[in-house]
């Protein structure tokens, strides 16, 4: 089968929300674009002020990204979570929404969770005070560790090229 | 085509075929041994004459997806005709799904399911598998969701051999349980759940039998529904066995049985080729929760008078091979209540995503599902170990297990770069159900099937779909209020956009939608709700999005003023208005009830008043990125309310009409700068919350409820213990 491909800023006119519908529903419609990893890293990597090379977005404003001989979790706006197989959100600030004073203004009246049976966790970027994930879960329930990649895997099977070195 | 199946019948008397069992056998055997479907290594049909081989396979899918729509004009269920209830499947002598139409996909594995159910149990040895027979099913156990998912197949056979089934699956509005209508809300074991067949031959010689349809009228509240959607699927089965042997005419059955199978291996190697194209291999984790509240509730068994909190933690791993493992390890125990599953109402669930997925063109079919895992630990409500246990709201906890899944996969989606196909997953869509004396003056049961047509969680690059998602149909449909009005004793005094139903976020969730009823022109209605939670939500976002404020309560009136109201021309309610103040009690006079998480209560009369509320999805991203152009358009359209703008996206907005909306740009500016500034003021870096919260477990702090949700998952998952035991760091035996 044909796959297409599509310009640079088709698809950083696209990840943006900024590309017309009808547009849009013809890329979800046809077959996949085969460079669309590359591209897609090639926006995102000119998008940030930073130089690390961008390996693989995690989130919306975090990416893996290569410094030095580490591999590590960072915000586009420059602050780093640490190693990418701990969880970032350890070294997140956290703002938790656990009584019904706090839960008010998201979920007013009867709208709200009971506080007791669970609570509204907000994950936040301490530099760029990005709400970077929030987690609905009962009271002591671990933390949740939305993503671990298998990057080598990726990398030197599915993609074909070994993962970037420092 | 009826010579050809009068010349089936009698080649069956001298034929020695193969047993359909040891054809099952073998088939699972060549799988094992070579990992493709059947054995079929290679695509000989496929690469001898591609045309010949894909127009087969259009031809097989249009014949399924006519005679669907044959069926829906069979029909009599405004639920079958109005909103789509239902589908049409061509299987494999094995029972493996080839072709199937529109409509309620979960069924696809299910009925597969069923058929391979008959064929281990040795049906064709007893009762029997004949040319003409019919067979029916809803026993969850056997291969079905839930009690009202009523399927039909049938044989289709070719100068004696049986070479393909073909299968409808329509949802009844009325099964006969403890509860009137379709999802029991009262179910508590099996006995409660009404009418069951147990795949059992229910026709011969292409005539369903009377003795059958007699038992259908004797135990139903309505049970014209039922006996026309059985006529519906047998129709639809007889059209696609048609088609199939004309078809067998013209192309040769040996070819006809080798590409059915083609197809299948297709399908699942075009799975996992997409799994590489779209995804990116790694572990995916995330969990959602429900609240059952039964605790006190009228027509509540011993057993059952509790309100519990059940964990629905889910894991997916995607292999360097393309290959997904859903893991439910964790999870909470099955439950005295109707919300339990069984294996294949998940495997249906799990099939349904799929298709909307990454399976939703091309060989769809149980190729993706031969691709994929799952793992349901015994026990839990994904797998009871008894097949006494009630499951006719299946749906309950199934639909937020598989919204799970879909952020999980949307989150290999985001790594990939393919952002458009980011979909914050499915929520639950409450039942509105109801029974008693009908507005013509005889008895009924039934439900209105509005809640087809519920928020869809946001999308990485847009909104949510509002009011048209339903994660189990994808033909997604309210129905006209003028439908719902004339099968059930009610009137419409509003259905409307739910404002703030929809979770925040940068992209947020599709809106829900409300129902006000009137009561109408009965003297007894019995009134249940079912598929929602209550006190936590069943549903989260994504990237910073939040949940939707999923239906935790209903708000019910009787003994109203409303005649009276009506009489001077007063302000009637239409819906909630404000949640601090409600309309229902605001603008009426009579005996207010607000009633969290299912409904169940006293029964109804005319003039009484009932509102219920269908979901909205969680949000994608940050709502302090939204566009503030995005919360004006909201605001005009009443999908968000002024003080959402305000307090949720903090944008500065004001209307001088209600309607016409303006923003403030330097205002919100400074509302957004201020928002930031908090949450680092407010926030805590979580190592040091981590601490305190490990002291908080050590001290047991937590209601009864959450301590008991602990206590269950430890005991149903040793593995699941031990991650939250190194998590929090806490000694090896430690215990709830």
């Amino acid at each position: 089968m044909a796959r297409p491909s599509y310009s640079t800023n088709v698809i950083a006119d696209l990840i943006a929300g900024r590309l017309p519908w009808e547009q849009t529903k013809q890329i979800m419609s046809d077959y996949k674009d085969a460079d669309r990893f590359d591209k897609y890293l090639a926006v995102l990597q000119a998008s940030v002020p930073w130089k690390e090379q961008i390996l693989l977005p995690i989130g919306e404003h975090l990416y893996i990204v290569q410094k030095g001989h580490e591999r590590v979790v960072k915000c586009d706006c420059g602050q780093e979570f640490g190693d990418y197989h701990q969880n970032w959100k350890l070294s997140a600030l956290i703002r938790v929404r656990n009584t019904p004073a706090s839960l008010e203004p998201i979920y007013p009246g009867p709208r709200k969770p009971d506080a007791n049976w669970m609570e509204i966790r907000e994950y936040i970027c301490p530099t760029c005070a990005t709400l970077l994930e929030v987690e609905a879960v009962p009271p002591g329930w671990p933390i949740i560790f939305d993503f671990l990649p298998d990057l080598e895997g990726f990398y030197a099977e599915w993609l074909g090229r070994p993962l970037p070195e420092a | 085509m009826a010579q050809i199946e009068k010349k089936s019948a009698l080649a069956i008397q001298d034929a020695t075929p193969i047993k359909l069992r040891h054809k099952l056998e073998q088939s699972a055997a060549r799988f094992a041994e070579t990992g493709c479907y059947d054995g079929i290594t290679e695509l000989t049909l496929k690469a001898a004459n591609p045309l010949k081989y894909e127009s087969l396979h259009t031809r097989l899918r249009s014949a399924v997806v006519s005679a669907r729509e044959t069926s829906k004009r069979i029909s009599a269920s405004p639920g079958v005709r109005e909103v789509g209830e239902c589908v049409v499947g061509l299987y494999t002598p094995e029972g493996d799904s080839v072709v199937f139409s529109f409509g309620i996909m979960v069924h696809v594995h299910t009925l597969s399911r069923f058929i391979k159910w008959m064929i281990a149990n040795d049906y064709e040895d007893d009762p029997g598998i004949r040319p003409g027979d019919i067979f029916a099913n809803n026993d969850a156990f056997i291969g079905n969701v839930q009690v009202p998912d009523v399927m039909d197949v049938i044989p289709i056979f070719y100068q004696g051999e049986l070479i393909a089934w073909a299968g409808a699956v329509c949802h009844e509005l009325e099964v006969g349980g403890v509860t009137p209508g379709g999802d029991v809300y009262l179910a508590q074991e099996r006995f409660t759940e009404g009418l069951f067949i147990c795949a059992e031959k229910i026709g011969e010689n292409d005539q369903i039998r009377r003795d059958y349809l007699i038992r259908a009228e004797r135990n139903l509240r309505s049970p014209i529904y039922w006996i026309l959607d059985e006529k519906a699927k047998v129709s639809a089965c007889l059209e696609v066995r048609e088609k199939v042997l004309e078809l067998v005419e013209e192309v040769g059955v040996d070819y006809f049985k080798r590409a059915i199978k083609e197809y299948i291996e297709e399908g699942r190697r075009a799975h996992l080729e997409r799994m590489k194209i779209q995804t990116v291999p790694g572990r995916y984790r995330g969990a959602t929760f429900f609240g059952h509240l039964y605790k006190g509730k009228p027509g509540v068994l011993p057993m059952a008078d509790k309100d519990q909190l059940v964990p629905i933690p889910v894991e997916l791993t995607i292999d360097r091979n393309g290959l997904m493992t859903v893991d439910f390890e964790g999870t909470g125990p099955w439950g005295w209540n109707s919300n339990n599953c069984c294996e294949a109402a998940m495997e249906g669930g799990f099939f349904v995503s799929l298709t909307q997925f990454m399976d939703f063109d091309g060989k769809v079919n149980d190729g993706a599902w031969l691709a994929t895992r799952l793992n349901l630990p015994p026990g839990t409500w994904t797998n009871p170990d008894s097949i006494l246990v009630a499951t006719a709201c299946s749906w309950a906890l199934l639909l937020p297990a598989f919204g799970v899944f879909h952020r999980l996969m949307s989150r290999s989606f985001l790594a990939r770069g393919f952002k458009e196909e980011i979909f914050v997953g499915q929520v639950n869509t409450p039942f509105f159900e109801s029974g008693g004396i009908s507005q013509y003056g005889s008895r009924f049961g039934g439900s209105n099937f509005e809640l087809a047509a519920g928020g869809s969680g946001a999308r990485g690059i847009m909104d949510g779909l509002d009011t048209g998602y339903a994660g189990w149909n994808p033909e997604s449909d309210m129905g006209n209020v003028e439908i719902w009005e004339l099968s059930l004793p009610i009137l419409y005094l509003g259905r409307k956009i739910w404002p703030d139903s929809a979770g925040a976020g940068k992209f947020r969730g599709g809106t829900g939608f409300t129902s006000l009823y009137k009561i109408h022109r009965t003297p007894l209605l019995t009134l249940t709700t079912a598929i929602h939670s209550g006190r936590v939500f069943d549903n989260a976002g994504m990237c910073g999005g939040y949940p939707a404020p999923t239906a935790l309560y209903h708000y019910a009136v009787r003994n109203t003023n409303l005649a009276e109201l009506i009489a001077a021309q007063k302000p009637l309610p239409h819906f909630e208005g404000d949640p601090l103040d409600p309309d229902p009690k605001r603008l009426v006079q009579g005996d207010f009830e607000f009633s969290e998480g299912g409904y169940i209560g006293r029964p109804f009369k005319d003039g009484d008043l009932f509102e219920h509320f269908y979901n909205g999805g969680g949000g994608y991203g940050d709502p302090l990125e939204r566009d503030p152009e995005l919360v004006r358009q909201d605001l005009d359209n009443g999908i968000i309310t002024l003080r959402a703008a305000e307090q949720i996206y903090r944008v500065a907005a004001q209307s001088n009409d209600g309607r016409q909306h303006t923003i403030d740009h330097v205002r919100t500016d400074q509302l957004r700068t201020a928002e930031r500034n908090q949450r680092l003021a407010e926030g805590m870096p979580v190592r040091e919350w981590w601490t305190r919260e490990r002291e908080r477990i050590c001290r047991h702090e937590f209601v009864p409820e959450v301590l008991e949700m602990y206590r269950e998952s430890m005991r149903l998952s040793q593995r699941w213990k031990e991650e939250f035991i190194t998590f929090w760091q806490l000694p090896a035996d430690f215990s709830f």
